[in-house]
């Protein structure tokens, strides 16, 4: 069988683009084109999400991407890997402590007086899950006045910004494994192909920049029974990480700017030593670009079940390095997914070829036994 | 008027990155008028590879990609005194980058003008300041105050 050679769509293809941007419009005369500002302030939890899933923390782009992409978080995600591809790489930065964080949020849910206290931020957490039919049709000028008031009726006090980790202090009381810090160069994911096995910078990184409902997927399985991690939130925040880079001419350590960082580290269960030391609790680590805490406690939970996998030989899907890298990337499995929707007429004609030949093969059979 | 020394280096960047960089263009573009700046490398825009200790092993790793942009100059004031300056910012404007260098290469070597910089310092310091207060904000008003079930005040209810 040949191929079928085929040409042409290409008006068709244009139609459909000039389609998608119709449709973006449909409001007409009443619509107003959004604002990147304000996908980027009102909708700052679909930003986070692409910002991390694209890799690139670049809030405004993010916000482009997602409208360009009228809220597909897949495809925006795509767009945002897209165009970080045609900028060139400039440094990999020194290895940043995330104690510097500026928090904005910080719970544990292992201990109730954690060094410097609780602050729950902003969170959906104890919000009842009831529609505010108030905001169908919000005024621009009471709008504009919440964050003011919000701001203006407590006078900022004293607290610091930045708080002690709670994994520091259960280090401290010989509850968690030392951890003194490793010179490891880390694997870049973006330069080197996924070879198995692969460091745990490579399972870090790849998390970091997954599907949210993908790494939620999967961590839950662990959660429901397939794994044990039975996880313990030691401490997770969201704050803002300055970022130091020396200077090009001192080499003094400067502030270069800030990213936006969700990090959360689970306690698991205590390993019983083979070495006769003393047991100590287990960790799991998580961290996201933007504020996203779903994912980050779902890095955690992974991690975690990936360590043991690594260590023991994976029992669960949860705990297979191989398994939960190469099926946690959305821009990867989206565009699998979709291929599907390209034309596949040979592939096709050669199945059904086979199918028709074995057709005739049954019926002669048929035929023969009569 | 504020000397240069009550915020140090490290901090420049980030107190003229909370400014308008309209600002940052105009006050550049008047210091400028009567010095040559000479860049030692072209303004560069690009990315970062953001690297991160993880907190359970304490292992290196990358979370991802920010912007970046950097530049370094000379700079010969109008009474023919040199310095050099650089930047490196987390933002995709290489003349944004480019500014700040001559901003830093002007304070750093005290050349004609820096005065007028320790000013955009001080302002930059009032806006951080209401930044930091916002986010203090937030911590205060969300701090959870536990107590006994039995002690539990009145005040903590909603």
């Amino acid at each position: 069988m040949g191929y079928v050679a085929i040409k042409g769509g290409g008006i068709a293809i244009k139609g459909s683009l000039e389609a998608l941007e119709a449709l973006r419009a449909a409001e007409g005369e009443q619509g107003v084109p959004l604002s990147l500002s304000a996908i980027e302030n009102q909708l700052r939890l679909l930003t986070s999400r692409i910002v991390s899933e694209g890799g690139l923390y670049h809030p405004r782009l993010a916000a482009l991407a997602i409208k360009q992409m009228q809220g597909d978080t897949l495809e925006a995600a795509f767009a945002l890997r897209a165009c970080r591809s045609t900028k060139p790489r400039l440094l990999a930065t020194p290895v940043q402590e995330t104690s510097r964080m500026r928090v904005i949020r910080r719970i544990s849910s292992a201990f109730k007086d954690i060094p410097g206290g609780q602050m729950l931020g902003p969170t959906y957490d104890y919000a009842l899950r009831l529609m505010r039919i108030d905001l169908s049709d919000e005024a621009p000028e009471v709008f504009r006045t919440i964050a003011a008031k919000f701001m203006g009726e407590t006078p900022a006090g004293n607290l610091p910004e930045t708080f002690p980790k709670v994994v520091d202090a259960l280090r401290n009381e010989g509850l968690l494994p030392q951890a003194p810090a490793r010179a490891i160069e880390p694997f870049d994911i973006t330069r080197e192909p996924l070879i198995f096995p692969i460091p745990r910078s490579a399972i870090l990184a790849s998390m970091a920049r997954a599907e949210t409902g993908s790494l939620l997927a999967l961590a839950y399985s662990n959660m429901r029974g397939y794994g044990d991690v039975h996880p313990t939130i030691a401490e997770l925040r969201v704050g803002y990480l300055p970022v130091f880079l020396p200077h090009p001419i001192t080499g003094e350590e400067i502030e270069a700017g800030e990213v936006l960082i969700t990090e959360c580290e689970v306690v698991a269960m205590y390993e019983n030593s083979d070495n006769k030391s003393k047991p100590v609790f287990t960790l799991g680590y998580g961290a996201c670009f933007g504020h996203n805490e779903t994912k980050a406690i779902s890095m955690a939970i992974l991690d975690r079940a990936l360590q043991k996998g690594m260590k023991e030989g994976p029992a669960n899907p949860s705990e297979d390095p191989e398994f939960v890298v190469l099926h946690i990337d959305g821009v990867d499995s989206m565009g699998f997914a979709n291929h599907y929707k390209m034309p596949h007429y040979v592939t096709f004609q050669s199945d059904m070829d086979r199918l028709r030949t074995t057709q005739a093969k049954a019926e002669s059979k048929q035929g023969n036994e009569k | 008027m504020t000397d240069s020394t009550s915020y140090p280096r490290r901090d420049w960047p980030r107190l003229f990155l909370s400014l308008p960089p309209q600002q940052i263009k105009e006050a550049v573009r008047t210091l400028t008028e009567s010095c040559r700046v000479d860049d030692q490398a072209l303004p560069q825009s690009g990315l970062a590879l953001l690297q991160l200790r993880d907190g359970a092993l304490a292992e290196p790793y990358y979370i991802g990609e920010t912007p970046l942009s950097r530049a370094q100059v000379t700079i010969i004031d109008k009474n023919g005194k040199k310095g050099a300056g650089a930047a490196q910012i987390l933002d995709d404007r290489a003349s944004l980058a480019r500014d700040i260098a001559i901003l830093d290469a002007m304070l750093a070597n005290r050349l004609n003008g820096h005065q007028i910089i320790e000013h955009l310092l001080e302002e930059g310091a009032h806006q951080l300041a209401r930044n930091e207060a916002s986010r203090r904000v937030i911590l205060d008003r969300t701090r959870v105050d536990f107590a006994l079930l039995d002690a539990t005040a009145e005040d903590n209810e909603i």
